[in-house]
């Protein structure tokens, strides 16, 4: 009955048949079908921003190098201008003074795209996290999709994470897809620098809580000790030597305007300048080199602390020291006499805020101009400040996890004046010396200022260079770094000392084992220990094998700067790799070796790490190194871009206190394997290699011919290391050392790595300053640079070979 | 005169040379020196083989490190009772942790004693440095380092703070990611097992000869 009555009409039966046969769907479900082939066709041609900020940049590095081979992938396609990356691998510690610029280059990438944080620094801080100029991660700024956690990644953990992210690609769908519906994209506004950083989103938040009466202080604050007292005779503790100088200094400059600490002279501000020029000038002195130069702040005073040294000569550096006033700290420059203080004196007042009469530009130089405070005062307190020395008391007993945001003021690593409004906030506008309008065959030219940096391919990191040009020719140029000061000072000083020895690891992040021994030697000066035998033995090894792999990375990548892109660079980390397994066999861990101790090592050499050492080392690198040079040292257009340019002249080398292999490509023979030997490298016989010429062709040769220098050291240390203990004494965790001062320094391949530690007796150092090469060695950068065109400062830059977790600390 | 361009050509000549040897010492890699899965290269080996990701990776060494982990006695996949737990709470690891990453609640009995087990452990792995002291300086074996290092994650706010459930795993886990290590470890307990025998036994004979010979 019902049949009949409901008998479909001939329209509906049509439909029903062209339903049955014909695919007919909705507009949706037809895209969707699309969507398997459009995420397929994107996820496997992720293209990368070239961009890198710290020590994950150099693992990100080696997965796009032969061993990890990022082009599986089809993400090997490293983009240099954010409009043609898909992808930013934010890779390593954001900092306050970089994050405008991060944020900047990713609104600066089309749609679709993607950021990857990689690290533990880029995802929330890392260990970095309470310092002064460290963001408690980029997701506080910018979205992100995937997380790689580690310290840093290993490249499989990175390529992991690649593949994550290609998941969620493979997840997305065209019809909802955010970039095909929601109309232009939302720029994320870019942060400024005022006296902390300011997100504009929380301006008004901002306001309301520095409206509020300040907090209390923190119940325990860092204490003061007092500047060490005179000892003007030998009797009070100065050596003879001191003593005898100290009364000549007195007669010749004046009497009173030296006396002695310990062994080391203490100066008046007011005759500072003399004193400094009669040891420079004097030819049975001839303190013709600035090594170090530092600031202690003791409660009755500020003591700048110079390192002098006499070069080519032996021996340890002379201590030289000047105490300016609590209130008004002022100390006379001492540019005009070693023009390598200039970096030097411009950290101390960016740091501390003691002034450099006649300094021509002084100004910060790790901070921004603006910003509130001078960090490394005992009596500058972080937005995450919890106690003046670790171990911090909330983590154990009753350590209910808290985050250090939860208990910030402003709920971020942040600190405003009192009274700040942040909408009021005028950002500062950049100075240079503006050039002047000439003329030139009746046209009116007029100089031109060009950044290069801090996001450059070129830079080695996130360096930047500010440069006046004349065409193509260079006329000035300022570096501008701190775009990765990660505060490692002022992490230092509340760290007991083992604890640093981790974060030194992250300083030269290419030469860990460099960086753990030099602070091991300081450190075991003030403790009086001696490492034992084989411990000074896997020291040495270790020393060398990274300053091979070191050279290795720095001749790749100084003809990557040149244009040659990457192939020479794959060539030169193919062996770093070989290395990094034996750094990880010993220590666990590719990059941050964390290996040496008080005394001696981490762990004794694993069973298989001696043949691999040995097969590397005998056979191998010495393949390697002469491919390398081969392959590059008589081509023509190596040679042309690199002969004669940068010419850094020997004077010029030494007054502007140029370590290492800049230093020797000058002519200098100074080493201080050799100069000031330390460990056992006075029973190795190995020559310093020099080159007359001061170019970056001489520092190119330089650099080869001291791996040729570091593998005879090796065959002999790997054939003679002896059995035995590899700590000297009980290992502790919490190690009291006894009140003192010292400076340890090592040859770092870099150049001369020094640390200088004031102990006051407890388990953490009162002062803790690194002596960077890579920082320090910037100095003549505008010196070498004048005059050459701007293709060549790239080259210039990369045979001084920086690392910018050094250069900023 | 001289010929600008031959040494150019040289260079090129090296980058043909390695582009054939890809080839020939590759054929040779995957056809003849099959070794999928896990594997270290040999410094005998030519050249720089890559890691076929993730079909095949790069064997960890030992001491490789990524984030810590707590230990338990037992096998994989037990049940985790606080007996089995090593951990005493003694906080050497959040003590030593340089980046203070490590926050250790100490566990209480029904009196509100303190009891050396741990009633909560959390390690914030977004500040971790992967340094190893922690497990350096344990003094019970209790927390070592993971080889685990396939963590990447979409979020981090939750996930990335690894409570005591998430960072405990067995010793058998253990025992096959650091054989050498943990043959070491039972050896070591094994030996003041035996010291610690020997002495009772020595202590005991001494008590009992003293009891024997009347006092004098």
């Amino acid at each position: 009955m019902s049949e009949i009555l409901f008998r479909p009409t001939e329209d509906q039966i049509l439909e029903q048949e062209v339903r049955r046969h014909v695919a007919v769907t909705t507009w949706d479900k037809l895209i969707s079908m699309l969507d398997p082939v459009y995420n397929w066709g994107r996820s496997n041609s992720v293209w990368p921003l070239q961009f890198g900020l710290a020590c994950c940049a150099i693992e990100m590095i080696c997965t796009a190098a032969s061993r990890f081979d990022i082009a599986r992938f089809g993400a090997e396609l490293f983009r240099a201008s954010p409009r043609q990356a898909d992808l930013m691998i934010v890779s390593g510690t954001v900092t306050k003074k970089m994050v405008p610029m991060i944020v900047r280059l990713y609104n600066q990438m089309p749609e679709p795209k993607y950021l990857i944080s990689m690290g533990a620094c880029a995802s929330a801080g890392g260990p970095f996290k309470e310092g002064y100029n460290v963001v408690s991660g980029i997701d506080k700024f910018l979205p992100v999709d995937v997380y790689i956690p580690g310290c840093p990644p290993t490249p499989q953990a990175l390529l992991n994470g690649l593949i994550t992210l290609q998941e969620k690609i493979h997840g997305q769908k065209i019809s909802t897809a955010r970039w095909y519906s929601e109309g232009p994209g939302q720029e994320v506004p870019v942060p400024l620098l005022g006296p902390d950083l300011i997100d504009t989103r929380r301006n008004q938040e901002i306001k309301e809580i520095c409206a509020l009466p300040e907090p209390a202080k923190p119940a325990v604050l860092p204490s003061y000790i007092t500047a060490p007292k005179l000892t003007p005779t030998e009797a009070e503790g100065a050596s003879a030597a001191a003593v005898a100088l100290a009364a000549r200094l007195n007669k010749a400059v004046g009497d009173g305007s030296v006396t002695l600490s310990g062994s080391a002279l203490l100066v008046t501000p007011a005759s500072l300048q003399a004193v400094a020029s009669y040891l420079k000038l004097q030819p049975d002195l001839k303190l013709n080199y600035l090594t170090n130069l530092t600031c202690v702040d003791y409660q009755d005073c500020f003591e700048v602390v110079y390192h002098l040294q006499s070069l080519p000569g032996t021996g340890a550096p002379l201590a030289l020291k000047v105490r300016a006033d609590k209130t008004d700290p002022r100390v006379p420059t001492v540019m005009g006499i070693w023009p390598g203080a200039d970096f030097q004196e411009r950290e101390v007042f960016d740091m501390f805020g003691v002034r450099f009469e006649g300094h021509p530009n002084l100004k910060r130089i790790l901070m921004w101009d603006g910003f509130h405070g001078y960090p490394l005062r005992k009596d500058y307190l972080e937005a995450y400040y919890e106690a003046p020395g670790k171990i911090f008391p909330s983590r154990w007993k009753e350590g209910h996890h808290q985050r250090a945001e939860e208990k910030a003021r402003f709920g971020d690593n942040l600190k405003y004046p009192n009274g700040f409004d942040p909408a009021l906030f005028q950002p500062a506008k950049e100075s240079f010396a503006a050039g002047t309008p000439a003329v030139a065959d009746g046209i009116r030219t007029d100089d031109l200022v060009i950044n290069l940096g801090p996001q450059h391919p070129s830079t080695h990191g996130v360096f930047r260079m500010k440069i006046r040009v004349d065409g193509e020719r260079i006329l000035a140029l300022e570096p501008v770094m701190g775009y990765m000061h990660r505060n490692h000072e002022k992490i230092g000083e509340r760290n007991n000392y083992l604890m640093i020895f981790p974060y030194t690891d992250r300083l030269d992040y290419i030469c860990s084992m460099g960086n753990n021994f030099g602070y091991a030697l300081a450190v075991e000066k003030l403790l009086n220990v001696k490492p034992t035998e084989r411990a000074e033995y896997i020291r040495v090894i270790m020393a060398e094998l990274t300053r091979i792999v070191s050279h290795f990375w720095a001749v790749g990548f100084l003809l990557n700067d040149l244009g040659a892109f990457f192939t020479p660079a794959l060539y030169a980390i193919e062996e770093r790799e070989l290395i990094l397994d034996l750094f990880e066999m010993a220590s666990g861990s590719r990059m941050m070796c964390n290996y040496f101790r008080f005394g001696g090592v981490a762990a004794d050499l694993p069973a298989e790490f001696l043949p691999m050492a040995k097969a590397l080392v005998n056979d191998r690198i010495p393949k390697a190194i002469e491919l390398m040079d081969n392959y590059l040292a008589k081509n023509e257009i190596l040679l042309n871009r690199c002969r004669g340019v940068g010419v850094l002249p020997k004077d010029a080398a030494i007054a502007y206190s140029a370590a290492g292999p800049v230093l020797r490509a000058s002519g200098v023979s100074y080493d201080l394997r050799k100069a000031d030997p330390y460990s056992i490298y006075d029973r190795f016989d190995f020559d310093v290699p020099t080159a007359q010429e001061g170019d970056v062709y001489a520092r190119y040769r330089v650099r080869i011919a001291e791996m040729w220098e570091s593998l005879k050291i090796l065959r002999k240390a790997l054939a003679e290391i002896p059995a035995g203990e590899i700590q000297a004494g009980k290992k502790l965790w919490n190690i009291r050392v006894p009140a003192g001062e010292s400076y340890g320094r090592v040859e770092n391949p870099k150049g001369e790595l020094g640390y200088y530690i004031v102990s006051d007796g407890t388990d953490h150092p009162y002062r803790y300053h690194v002596r960077a090469p890579s920082f320090i060695n910037l100095t003549a950068l505008e010196k070498m640079c004048k005059g050459h065109l701007v293709a060549d400062v790239v080259a210039i830059l990369g045979s001084i070979d920086i690392v910018l977790g050094e250069t900023d600390r | 005169m001289k010929i600008y361009g031959l040494e150019l050509l040289r260079g090129l000549g090296i980058t043909m040379g390695r582009f054939i040897a890809t080839y020939t010492v590759g054929f040779k890699r995957t056809f003849v020196n099959r070794n999928r899965g896990s594997f270290r290269q040999s410094a005998s080996e030519k050249g720089v083989f890559t890691v076929q990701y993730p079909e095949e990776r790069l064997k960890p060494p030992e001491r490789f490190r990524v984030l810590p982990v707590l230990i338990y006695d037992g096998k994989k996949g037990d049940t985790r009772t606080q007996q089995a737990e090593r951990c005493t709470s003694c906080g050497i690891c959040a003590k030593v942790c340089p980046p203070q990453c490590i926050w250790i609640v100490q566990a209480k009995d029904a009196a509100g004693k303190a009891i050396p087990k741990a009633a909560e452990f959390s390690i914030d792995t977004d500040v971790c440095m992967n340094c190893g002291f922690c497990a350096e300086f344990c003094p019970f074996d209790a927390i070592k380092m993971d080889h685990d290092f396939e963590l990447s994650n979409g979020e981090r706010h939750q996930s990335h703070i690894f409570d005591i459930n998430k960072l405990h795993v067995s010793t058998e886990y253990y025992a096959e990611t650091h054989p050498i290590a943990w043959a070491e470890e039972q050896a070591r307990k094994k030996a003041d097992a035996e010291r610690k025998a020997a002495a009772a036994a020595a202590a005991a004979a001494a008590a009992k000869k003293a009891a024997e010979t009347p006092p004098q």
